[in-house]
């Protein structure tokens, strides 16, 4: 009797135990501090977010202009107006800077897929937010954004994929041909300027404007007939209308108050000026000196970049583009010059500067080989003054003046477009020219905008990319850039570009 | 290797016996407590001596008691023993796993005795997982390891314990810094991105695998590693380490097993409370300078003559001493036990300034109650660990780390100009005494790791166990650097961070264990449940533009940096939890003590995945066949022979914090490195929604043979493996446009290890006065990737014009971690490089991962000395040398720096670029006489104060046979890329060093 009761005792000890040992105590859904979970929406696979967080995100990610590499060394390394030479131990970097110079890029080249992912993914980043019921002025900045992203896939690229934010992860995006995304992109921004803000010129024009807007809406006319030929690299049929449309839009610049600087390098600091349209608001562009200066010089650089004598030799002595001597008085980067740096380079106070690693004197040379390069080879570049420098310059009216003279020739009016051109070199004291043809138009664009990160675009449009100084495969198909390796194997519905 | 059956470990063979002498020494406690008064007035005489086993080795813990009256002792940790008994008594000894004797006292006052083995009893136990198997009657692939088989002298951490001694499990030391990370490879690499380090249970606690200190990444440094947050345990305190090694004995731990599972068990008390003390004192020195030019050779050469003579590796390495104390004290019996430990270690690193220290305190104890129906026990680990860190980076770039600079300094160039100031006179060449002296790194981690447990006896058989675990530390890790040192970004600016780590996991778990035996059919089941959670937050604080050069300003009164755009910043802090919910079950059937099965299931769910995937199923099943059972099998010959085979299915969940929400967050902030702008702090996507990510899983199957002949005096086993790993977790790039850059997906891959193993011991002379065992085990592994769409690359090559490079791919058909290089073939006569293929890099046949390891021990023992002789061995694995490539060019001696002898005539011309290439990759074979141990034991039989004494003298790293031309060939600078880990890189590596420790331990009576 007793035996059994205590059996009984055991087996509702057990139980009890077992049912208190088994109980699972989590429903194993986390609960975030440090992040939020966006609530999906109710029939939607899609999560809204915060549009004005993501909007101030949009333009942070504008930030990465500011290095030397991916977007800014795929349009200026692989041009007549730059050279990436590797100076002995210094810059071979697994040869990502040659193969930009001699056009030798392959498909795995790896700052391709760093271009191509940060740019889709800020184009994504103003879908969400076009999608996170925004302002109207939000709207508009989100789509001038997604504008911005998309045309440069575009220009690099070719191709355009497309997220809509009601895509999951493994749904693959679709993909625009070029044509079709130079259309999306057009539309866009025109249904964008109603609702954006019309800015007068300013270094620290940071918000998507109307003025933006229209400077972009230029560019893309002017390349129209690039981004709609069937062949990335031609033949380019210039429209007229297009052309018109280019001088409509550099015409309204002017009328918002945009205009030429006498002090050609005031557009690249934060004195006030009348030719910045759109500029970065995140960051210091210092990669742009730090990239062509020298070791031994103030600010110490990587002693990297150079240009060609063929392109120095273009400019005019006068001409205020090629250069401004270094103060050398004394202040803080007062041995830095602007423009062309050649020759021997002096410290604040004057005195020449030693490279303390050959022990000479340093003086940079016009002559400067691709490989094997000395420390001292090559004529170096300086838009961005270490000592005045502000922001990142993405638009700025001297860019648009050789625009609309460019398309005033393309639409057969050269009589007009040389005024534009000789008006734009009376202000940069050069002389005025005699005649105009697209040579020397290609020329005078070079001269007005080199290493601002838009070369490759302007030698494609004039037809010599392909032949450029350094190129070493002429395969005119290099006209855009392979689609990376690692997006072909993330998404079949893309297909590699013709000639790679 | 052996570990004698306790009382908690036994499940059925000897139950009633140990019943018996339980109640027996019940009865013994009860009535000498109660009965002292008796005692005191009987006519005594007192009794002293040794017990001893047939080895002559003093056994603890034996009971001695009047065989019919009430008096009764223990003898201590050496086998001693005093008591006072009526002078016609007769005393029995008896302890488990021994033949109990009787012997009359008699007029002897001096009782010395020798216990025979109890063969039955007598059994090496393995720790498997919620309990224990006895080893013969293991159906998986385990090995143990008790104090006796670790090695010695400065030990730092506890995988150092079983470096080399274990068939099949690899474990290299990334470099030679005191306290720095160790990889743990069990039967090869099967894993990419979740982690190829076993899991540790540390007295049945599974730690996370999480770091508890923080990394780092300084300006103009580089990123610095996380120290090893196995630190904290005092190798001191663990008595013994079991490595599970094939899935059919991990998969008990389901998700977490698939890397194998190491299980350590720390000391506990036993035999009379004994006091035990341990000294040592090591010195370490530099094994191998670099061969580099002196300040004459480097003139003769053509460099560059700054007038002074200076050997910078004379300068900055050190013969460092290492200082030991262990205290501890404890004892037992079969019905309590208590220990209390405390350690303290401060061992400095042959590099000036680094160094580190540990406090730690261990205790465990555990009582029963309820008739022994009911067991109590607690562990707790409590540490502190101080880390005096230098400046050595993973990632230094064009003007390198403290030992970059160490190699490339100007041996021309003086220490100081003629005013005392340092020499700087370019941010590139920055100089290395003023690198070390401007500059702090100081880490402060306390680390918890402890359960408490209760174990009832529900009836017969049934057990019910409940533990509550606890793992908790926090860490702060400060830098500074002053503003006073030459180093782009630093110079006139200093540069400070901060970086705190809190963790706090948890874990409750109950299980039952059921026992029974049904004629010749013996079952052992467990059915369990655990919970455990894994939290973990983060806090990183940098500043720049200080208005003050002092360190320790800089770092305790941050004020001292300006505010503003270019000042102090909180760069981001984090904190995250995971859960992790199991339930779990095993069944073991021996049937005839013949044939045993086992199989287990583990059902994990972890919220590290989304929706559709939490819960994931991992089972194992195995078989043993005893065959030295069989009746065909001659007894004479064959005292074990058995066969194993077993499968099992496990997984991997070591992927970071829910990667599977769409969820955002503000990113980090960063001042840029000439310390003018601040940027980031965007709110940005952390993650997509991602609700079908899923566990990797690894099947696995091995077959096993062990034997043993010659009456046992050599033994062994043979293993052959597959491992299998599906459903990789995989950082792949995702489908542009998309939310963020990457996504963790499973990838459709096949990752393959297959193996095999061999271990032997022979006992060569087993003579009373001399003994000589050997110990060998050497395995074989072959790792392949099947199945991989797309390469992806990894091994980030870095130094001056090597941004962006890097040395390995992942792809179909190559084992993991392939090198992927220009192939080289010499110098053209303007010697620039010769790519035969083209300035292209390709697979090249060759990998970081060693084919063979192996292991070799030789013990002996002659009278009171002993002598332990142990070497190891890797072999069929390449080292690339980012070292080389940054540092030994010719271009970079034209720069003024310094290089090895071989550069100036190697045929290298003055602007040659070298890129990254076979040039720089060795054979990284290597065997070396890791471990030299001689001991002596102190005679103390009639010593009143002490019980034992043991004098030893260990040599560490003694001897290294490799053509490596690096300092060590034991090393692996973390060059991870996007994420994917590397293996087998060497880049300015902390030295290794040859370590001598003299020391003691003693025993107080």
């Amino acid at each position: 009797m007793k035996k059994t009761k205590t059996y009984h005792k055991h087996k509702l000890v057990a139980f009890a135990l077992f049912m208190f040992a088994m109980a699972g105590c989590t429903d194993l859904v986390n609960d975030e501090q440090d992040s939020v979970v966006r609530p999906p929406v109710e029939g939607s696979s899609f999560a809204p977010g915060n549009p004005t967080e993501m909007l101030a995100s949009a333009y942070k990610d504008l930030g990465a202009y500011n290095d030397q590499g991916n977007m800014w060394a795929m349009q200026e390394n692989t041009t007549a107006e730059c050279i990436p030479p590797t100076r002995s131990v210094d810059w071979g970097d697994n040869g990502v800077w040659r193969a930009y110079d001699t056009h030798n890029w392959t498909f795995t080249h790896p700052q391709l897929i760093a271009t191509w992912n940060q740019l889709n993914r800020r184009a994504y980043k103003c879908n969400e937010i076009i999608a996170s019921n925004p302002s109207a002025r939000q709207a508009a900045q989100a789509k001038f954004l997604r504008a911005f992203n998309m045309y440069q896939v575009m220009d690099f690229f070719g191709k355009v994929p497309f997220r809509e934010v009601t895509q999951g992860p493994k749904e693959l995006p679709r993909v625009m041909t070029r044509s079709e995304a130079f259309d999306f992109i057009v539309k866009d921004l025109e249904e964008a300027i109603p609702d954006l803000v019309s800015l007068p010129p300013a270094p620290q024009n940071g918000e998507a404007s109307k003025e933006a807007a229209y400077f972009l809406l230029a560019r893309l006319y002017l390349n129209k007939a690039v981004y709609k030929s069937t062949a990335p690299e031609g033949p380019y049929n210039f429209e007229k209308a297009d052309m018109d449309k280019v001088i409509g839009y550099v015409n309204s610049l002017k009328t918002s108050g945009y205009g030429l600087d006498p002090n050609y390098y005031n557009a690249f600091s934060a004195n006030p000026g009348p030719e910045v349209i759109w500029a970065s608001t995140e960051g210091v562009p210092s990669n742009l000196w730090n990239c062509t200066l020298h070791y031994n010089m103030n600010p110490s650089g990587w002693n990297g970049f150079a240009t060609l004598s063929e392109f120095y030799d273009k400019f005019e002595n006068s001409d205020i583009r090629k250069g401004i001597a270094p103060k050398k008085d004394g202040s803080t980067f007062s041995g830095v010059g602007y423009g062309f740096l050649i020759g021997q380079q002096y410290t604040e106070k004057g005195e020449p500067i030693t490279d303390t690693r050959t022990q000479k004197l340093l003086a940079f040379t016009r002559d400067v080989p691709l490989t094997g390069a000395a420390t001292d080879k090559g004529i170096r570049v300086i838009k961005y003054h270490p000592a005045t420098a502000h922001k990142f310059v993405f638009m700025r009216y001297g860019q648009a003046a050789v625009m609309k003279a460019e398309a005033l020739l393309r639409s057969g009016n050269a009589g007009e477009a040389l005024k534009e051109v000789n008006a734009l070199r009376a202000i940069r004291k050069a002389s005025p020219l005699a005649s105009l043809t697209n040579d020397i138009m290609f020329d005078e664009t070079s001269r007005e905008s080199y290493w601002e990160g838009i070369a490759r675009t302007n030698e494609v449009r004039f037809s010599k990319f392909a032949t450029g100084t350094g190129v070493v495969n002429k395969d005119p198909k290099r006209a855009v850039f392979p689609i990376p390796s690692a997006a072909l194997v993330s998404n079949t519905n893309l297909t590699q570009n013709d000639g790679y | 290797m052996k570990k004698f059956c306790l009382k908690n470990n036994c499940r059925n063979d000897d139950y009633n016996l140990r019943l018996h002498r339980l109640f027996r020494s019940a009865i013994l406690f009860y009535m000498a407590l109660l009965n002292v008064s008796f005692v005191c007035f009987a006519q005594n005489v007192s009794v002293s001596g040794k017990v001893t086993d047939s080895k002559s080795v003093g056994i603890p813990g034996v009971t001695i008691a009047q065989k019919t009256g009430t008096v009764g002792t223990t003898s201590d940790a050496e086998g001693n023993y005093q008591l006072s008994v009526p002078g016609n008594a007769v005393l029995t000894f008896s302890a488990i796993g021994y033949v109990s004797q009787d012997v009359e006292v008699g007029n002897k006052s001096v009782i010395d005795i020798t216990l025979t083995e109890d063969i039955k009893a007598l059994e090496e136990v393995v720790v498997v997982g919620y309990g224990t198997v006895k080893k013969k009657d293991a159906t998986g692939a385990v090995s143990a390891l008790g104090s006796k088989d670790f090695n010695k002298g400065v030990v730092t951490s506890p995988e150092q314990l079983m470096q080399g001694r274990v068939a099949g499990v690899q474990i290299s030391q990334s470099n030679g810094e005191p306290g720095g990370g160790i990889t743990v490879r069990i039967r090869g690499t099967s894993s990419v991105m979740g982690g190829n380090n076993p899991l540790f249970v540390v007295d049945g606690v599974p730690l996370s695998g999480d770091n508890t200190s923080a990394g780092a990444d300084q300006q103009g440094i580089g990123r610095q590693p996380a120290k090893n947050p196995l630190n904290f345990l005092n190798p001191d305190d663990i008595a013994s380490m079991d490595i599970l090694k094939d899935a059919s004995a991990t998969a008990i731990y389901g998700s977490r097993g698939a890397n194998g599972v190491v299980l350590i068990t720390t000391k506990k008390g036993k035999g009379k409370g004994v006091l035990d003390y341990g000294y040592s004192l090591g010195v370490s020195s530099i094994t191998k300078k670099y061969d580099l030019l002196n300040a004459a050779e480097y003139v003769a050469a053509g460099g560059q003559d700054m007038g002074s003579n200076t050997d910078w590796q004379k300068e900055l390495f050190r013969t460092a001493l290492t200082h030991q104390h262990n205290l501890s004290y404890g004892g037992g019996d079969q019905n309590s036990n208590y220990r209390f430990s405390l350690g303290y270690m401060d061992q400095n690193g042959i590099i000036e300034k680094s160094n580190i220290k540990r406090y730690s305190i261990g205790f465990s104890g555990g009582k029963k109650f309820l008739n022994n129906k009911l067991s109590i026990g607690s562990n707790l680990n409590f540490s502190n660990n101080i880390d005096n860190g230098i400046p050595i980076s993973e990632t230094s770039g064009f003007e390198g780390d403290l030992m970059g600079n160490i190699l490339k300094a100007n041996p021309t160039r003086s220490i100081r100009n003629a005013d005392g100031t340092f020499t700087q006179f370019a941010n590139t060449e920055p100089n290395p005494i003023a690198m070390l002296e401007y500059s702090k790194d100081f880490t402060n981690s306390l680390r918890a790791v402890g359960n408490i447990n209760a174990e009832l006896e529900i009836v017969k058989g049934l057990k019910f166990k409940t533990v509550l675990g606890l793992d908790q530390s926090m860490s702060t890790r400060k830098q500074a650097t002053s503003r006073d040192l030459n180093v782009r970004g630093v110079f006139n600016l200093g540069r400070a961070y901060v970086r705190d780590i809190e963790t706090n996991n948890r874990l409750w778990e109950n299980y039952f264990t059921y026992d029974k035996e049904f004629g010749s059919v013996t079952l052992n089941a467990l059915a369990g449940y655990s919970y455990q959670s894994f939290e973990i937050a983060s806090k990183n604080v940098t500043a720049t533009n200080f208005q003050t050069s002092d360190l320790d300003l800089m770092i305790n009164n941050l004020a001292s940096a300006n505010t503003g755009a270019k000042g102090s910043i909180i760069q981001n802090s984090s904190s995250v939890k995971d859960e992790l919910q199991s339930y779990f079950g095993r069944v073991n059937v021996s049937i005839r003590d013949k044939y045993l099965f086992t199989g287990t299931l583990r059902v994990d769910g972890s919220s590290k995945f989304g929706g559709n995937n939490k819960y994931g199923y991992f089972p194992s099943g195995a078989f043993r066949w005893k065959v030295a059972e069989e009746n065909f099998i001659p007894k004479d010959v064959f005292t074990d022979l058995s066969l194993r085979l077993g499968y099992g299915l496990t997984g991997n969940q070591a992927i970071p914090h829910n990667v599977y929400d769409s969820r955002d967050r503000y990113s980090d902030w960063s001042i840029n490195d000439v310390g003018t702008t601040i940027t980031g702090g965007g709110y940005n996507p952390v993650s997509f929604n991602n609700p079908d990510l899923k566990w990797e899983s690894t099947s696995a199957v091995n077959i096993g043979l062990d034997f043993g002949i010659l009456k046992g005096r050599l033994s062994g086993s043979l293993d052959l493996y597959q491992k299998n790993t599906r459903d990789l977790l995989f950082q792949v790039f995702a489908a542009q446009p998309a939310p963020t850059d990457f996504l963790y997906t499973n990838l459709n891959t096949n990752i393959q290890n297959r193996g095999i193993e061999l271990s032997l011991n022979a006992a060569i002379i087993e003579k009373k006065s001399f003994t000589w065992e050997t110990m060998f085990n050497i395995a074989y592994n072959s790792n392949i990737v099947k199945d991989l769409q797309g390469a992806y690359n990894t091994g980030g090559i870095n130094g001056q014009g090597l941004t962006g490079a890097f040395a390995q791919s992942l792809a179909a058909g190559q084992p993991l971690f392939a090198y992927y290089l220009r192939k080289f073939e010499g110098f053209d006569e303007e010697g620039n490089s010769i790519y035969p293929n083209g300035d292209v890099q390709e697979f090249v046949g060759k990998g970081p991962l060693p084919k063979v390891t192996g292991g070799l021990t030789n013990n002996f023992r002659y009278g009171n000395f002993d002598m332990s002789l142990f070497f190891n061995g890797v072999f069929g694995n390449y080292i690339y040398s980012n070292t080389a490539n940054a540092f030994f060019t010719k271009g970079s001696f034209l720069n003024g720096r310094n290089v090895t002898k071989d550069v100036v005539t190697n045929g290298e011309g003055a602007l040659n670029t070298p890129e990254v290439s076979t040039r720089f990759l060795e054979k990284g074979d290597f065997v070396r006489l890791q471990n030299l141990s001689i001991g002596y034991r102190v005679p103390t039989s009639s010593n009143k104060l002490f019980s034992s004494i043991r004098l030893y003298i260990t040599g560490q790293n003694l001897l290294t046979f490799t053509k490596y031309s690096g300092q060590d060939p034991e090393v692996n600078t973390n060059k991870s890329l996007n994420g994917i880990p590397s293996f087998g890189i060497d880049y300015t590596s902390y030295p290794r060093a040859r370590t001598w420790t003299i020391g003691a331990n003693i025993s107080f009576n």
